[in-house]
């Protein structure tokens, strides 16, 4: 599974992070997010989706 | 195409509402008292809705529908143009104030670029990590404010708790003396509930009055003596090769950061401490599973309680979505609170469950205006939260003394939440002393640089 921020729609509302900090990391300045490596490693797939559901603009892509 | 049809004033003006009016006074006591059942109908169609009230305004209430109308930022402005030097639209109060108040919501009241530029200058002292610095800050005021009240086993926890540390926190991130939290007060929280009718509006406008005075001061006071914070940002802020056009544009900025800061972290506090008295087993649960529980309840109170529950906007071009077609200059409503209890996105939507999952709820809004101060308002709310939680653990709410906002037209707040408790022993000192000591330290160690200065915490010791 591959995951990644869209960074045009992400607005920093951090649930992706709070949902799975072992998968996104915040921006120290804007709060922005971005995914911490391209492939979800295995076993966190769920985390994934349920960080993907939980974002607000629905900026997290999930692929594959 | 005829010319005709191109010139003709537009015919199906009437015909683009039928079957979506409604008649909803958003600004009446009924609407939050029958909120469940508005928002029940509502959500059977139509979702979105043209509300016959105020002049007339296309209500959006449905969860999917506001996803797709409020990121629509190429086709909505929030632009307030009191100077009347662009399209004249009127921000985003719905209906707007009184056309004499002479300044606008700051940038909450504009549309990119000038919105980016602040947002741009203002992010680095709010974002998770900048807050993240001030958590030893925020812990010091909470325990004074509880150490107040904690031997006499009483409080009011609006007053005395979900007031002050919000209030003392913004203070500390706008780079004002820490004291000024009074002067701030009891006028940010009195405008949001006084309606124009009230007999004490002529003296809560004074107050309002009083503190714009103050801050003026305070801004000549910051010029020549420059301090870091979210102010020395804003008059300093670069708006695309220029600064803010007057003072009245930076009191704008700093009022609604104010606001921001204020209201809505207190109401989200106060109403879910109500909650939590009538549901003990669900604050021993929280109390219990605080680690587990902690963010997942926090989200849960924001989408039930909804402090800001919504925002207005102009429509800026004809665009359809959803199936309606909206025409320039229409006026248009974002209920997040709405949003919020839309079932078809949340399983029992009128329920708190304090570990719901996938809850993207839409209480800071969506899209580019998205609240900048929203890790603000979590830390200072999960603060509070665990505090009471460890040291009033068997608080009783008195309803008879619970006053709730008497209308959700802005904020869904409270003004007074009291409660008894089984008193404990005192921690520290008060909170003058505790303010005082506060402010020291954050003169000292620079606390309201930008995280780009400054990225160590708060060190108290
Ligand atoms: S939850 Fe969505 S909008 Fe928020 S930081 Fe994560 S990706 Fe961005």
């Amino acid at each position: 599974m591959k995951v990644r921020v869209d960074p045009n729609i992400c607005q920093g509302h951090t649930l992706c992070a709070m949902t799975a900090p072992n998968l996104f990391v915040l921006s120290d300045e804007d709060g922005h997010a971005s995914a911490i490596t391209e492939d979800v490693p295995a076993g966190q797939e769920e985390l994934a989706r349920e960080a993907a559901r939980s974002c607000p603009e629905q900026a997290i892509v999930l692929s594959e | 195409m005829s010319i005709d049809e191109t010139t003709a004033p537009r015919v199906d003006d009437e015909s683009r509402k039928e079957g979506r009016r409604i008649v909803l006074d958003r600004h009446g006591p009924e609407y939050r008292t029958e909120f469940v059942d508005w928002a029940q109908r509502l959500h059977a169609g139509p979702r979105i809705a043209w509300n016959d009230t105020h002049g007339g305004y296309w209500f959006v209430n449905g969860n999917q529908e506001l996803f797709d109308v409020a990121r629509r930022s190429d086709v909505l402005s929030n632009d307030h143009d009191i100077h009347n030097r662009r399209r004249g639209y009127k921000g985003i109060n719905v209906p707007p104030p009184p056309e004499s108040s002479g300044t606008i919501g700051g940038f909450l009241e504009m549309d990119p670029p000038r919105q980016r530029y602040y947002r741009n200058a203002l992010n680095p002292y709010l974002s998770p990590a900048a807050v993240a610095r001030w958590q030893p800050v925020l812990d010091e005021i909470t325990r004074a404010a509880i150490d107040e009240k904690i031997e006499s086993g009483r409080i009011d926890f609006v007053e005395d708790l979900a007031n002050i540390v919000p209030a003392v926190l913004t203070m500390a991130l706008l780079g004002l003396p820490l004291r000024d939290w009074v002067v701030y007060n009891e006028p940010a929280h009195a405008t949001v509930y006084t309606p124009q009718h009230s007999p004490d509006y002529p003296r809560v406008m004074k107050m309002a009055m009083d503190m714009g005075m103050s801050l003026f001061g305070r801004l000549q006071e910051l010029r020549a003596t420059p301090r870091p914070g979210l102010i020395d940002a804003i008059i300093n802020a670069d708006l695309g090769g220029e600064g803010p056009e007057d003072d009245m544009e930076i009191v704008g900025v700093v009022m609604l950061l104010v606001g921001g800061g204020f209201d809505t972290t207190t109401a989200l506090t106060a109403h879910s401490l109500e909650w939590l008295g009538e549901h003990p087993d669900q604050r021993e649960r929280l109390h219990r599973e605080w680690d587990a529980l902690r963010d997942s309840a926090t989200e849960e109170f924001l989408r039930f309680y909804t402090p800001a529950q919504g925002d207005g906007r102009t429509v800026s071009a004809d665009v359809e979505i959803d199936g309606v077609r909206f025409h320039e200059g229409d006026r248009l409503w974002l209920s997040w609170a709405m949003a919020n209890r839309d079932e078809q996105v949340f399983a029992d939507p009128h329920e708190i469950k304090l570990d719901r999952t996938g809850n993207r709820h839409a209480s800071f809004g969506l899209g580019i205006h998205r609240c900048i101060g929203s890790n603000v308002a979590r830390a200072g709310f999960k603060t509070m939260t665990k505090a009471v939680l460890d040291r009033m653990p068997d608080f009783v709410c008195d309803p008879a003394g619970t006053v709730h906002y008497e209308t959700t037209q802005v904020i869904n707040g409270m003004r007074h939440l009291p409660a008894t408790f089984t008193p404990g022993k005192r921690l520290g000192p008060g909170l003058e002393e505790t303010i005082d000591r506060l402010q020291t330290i954050v003169d000292e160690q620079g606390l309201a640089e930008p995280i780009t200065v400054r990225k160590d915490r708060a060190r108290l010791a």
